[in-house]
């Protein structure tokens, strides 16, 4: 059982340790254009959504892994929900479907409401 | 915006919401040499030789024709042999060679 | 296409290929791919990069893994509660638990079906798919219709498989990116309580764990 006096003050986390959004977080899928390889499709770029989980451990960005050297900077990614009515606007189905896909931390950014 | 640019910034494998037509609800089950390719992949990625995501790399650098035109591992072999090519670890003409040499083990056709 | 392993096997190993029985049976010439493959492979061999034997031994992995091992787990979860919440919540860990292991670094994140939410899985950017519990994708969730079509209209693809999904069920289309990889814990068919598990895991098919169709009882009431 955790207890909060458990818990040791003091280690620093190194960069990328520490998520940078929390599961209910309102979010913006960057507008970006990559030259080369990219895991964020183009019909998800400027769309709002929903951080739904904190997909743990940290992992390698996968837009350099696939350069080589099986390495890449460490980042959380993020499992996020968006709206289908969000991503088209002439979307026939009903309202309430959506999308989740996996973003990685450097695509998105916070929506202060 | 030039005239070119959506072709370099759209990967060839991008497709989602793009058109496209109904899905055959069709299946195959894998020919000896894919299996092969597909064991390929995996061992060279258990090797850290090439990993998955590199492997998908290779596959999008093939081009919109490549990847339009050849088979699922089609693709992957052709990647493949693309990405040792750029580690060093095979060179073309090592490639050329020993393909040369697996194709005498058959008869040559005649016409 | 003719039975060519046990030929290319023989081919690599011993590197002549026998031309005396030039009949019939022998076996047809190799297309220009089949050649690019065994070259690769054979000169990483050659170079030492790894093992003929490990080519041999992931297809005998690659061969062992079928829908039948999702079918085995989605039906414990149907039965044992504890199990299920452990399968919801780590679907790797849970796999693991019955022996199915997971020879890459992906994990398994199980999408829950309810009266209230339908699960899809895709991957639009290739072919990401939960091979260590399902074995490999058919083709047509690999080809470019399903892969674009499945975000843009879910319900019209769904009704391609003959599934209509009522207008206040939400559909969760999950595409696929990273290293997680997906799985559908289907419904449990409405008149299977009757049902021992190994009854139960023959309802679940592949295509109800890509969440396509949903799992249904056979025409007949039994799962025979």
């Amino acid at each position: 059982m955790y207890k909060a006096e458990w818990r040791i003050i003091g280690p620093v986390p190194a960069f990328g340790e520490t998520p940078l959004f929390m599961p209910g977080d309102r979010v913006r899928i960057l507008v970006r254009w990559p030259v080369g390889h990219y895991r964020v499709p183009i019909y998800l770029r400027g769309k709002l959504g929903i951080v739904e989980t904190i997909i743990e451990p940290p992992a390698v960005d996968n837009e350099q892994e696939g350069y080589g050297r099986n390495a890449g900077e460490k980042r959380h990614y993020y499992r996020v929900a968006v709206q289908l009515t969000e991503i088209w606007p002439a979307y026939a189905g009903s309202s309430r479907d959506s999308l989740h896909i996996e973003v990685f931390e450097t695509w998105l950014e916070r929506i202060e409401t | 915006m030039t005239a070119t640019e959506h072709l370099v910034k759209r990967l060839p494998n991008d497709v989602g919401g793009t058109p496209a037509d109904p899905i055959q609800i069709a299946d195959h089950p894998l020919e000896p040499w894919e299996k092969r390719c597909h064991a390929l992949a995996d061992v060279l990625d258990f090797h850290k030789i090439i990993n998955t995501e590199e492997k998908r790399r290779g596959v999008e650098s093939l081009g919109t024709e490549l990847v339009n035109k050849l088979s699922y591992y089609e693709r992957w072999i052709a990647a493949f042999a693309n990405i040792l090519f750029q580690k060093a670890i095979l060179s073309p003409s090592d490639l050329a060679r020993k393909m040369q040499e697996v194709e005498a083990r058959w008869p040559t056709r005649e016409k | 296409m003719s039975s060519q392993d046990q030929a290319i096997s023989s081919t690599h190993e011993h590197g002549v290929h026998d031309h005396a029985d030039a009949d019939v049976s022998e076996p047809a010439r190799p297309g220009y791919y089949e050649v690019m493959e065994t070259a690769v492979r054979e000169l990483l061999i050659e170079r030492r990069f790894f093992e003929a034997g490990e080519i041999r031994h992931q297809i005998e992995v690659l061969d062992s893994r079928t829908p039948a091992l999702g079918a085995k787990v989605v039906a414990r979860a149907w039965v044992d509660p504890e199990f299920r919440a452990r399968f919801l919540a780590n679907g790797r860990t849970a796999c693991e638990e019955l022996g199915i292991t997971f020879y890459d670094d992906t994990q398994l994140i199980v999408l829950e079906n309810t009266e209230k939410v339908h699960n899809l899985i895709v991957c639009t950017l290739c072919s990401c798919y939960p091979r260590p519990v399902l074995g490999l994708p058919p083709d047509w969730y690999k080809l470019k219709p399903y892969r674009a079509r499945a975000v843009y209209e879910p319900r019209a693809v769904l009704a391609e498989f003959g599934t209509i999904i009522p207008d206040d069920v939400e559909i969760r289309v999950s595409d696929s990116t990273a290293q997680v990889r997906f799985l559908v814990l289907p419904r449990r068919p409405e008149g299977s309580e009757h049902l021992t598990e190994e009854q139960l895991a023959a309802l679940v098919t592949r295509d109800t764990m890509i969440g396509v169709v949903p799992a249904m009882l056979k025409p007949d009431g039994d799962a025979s």
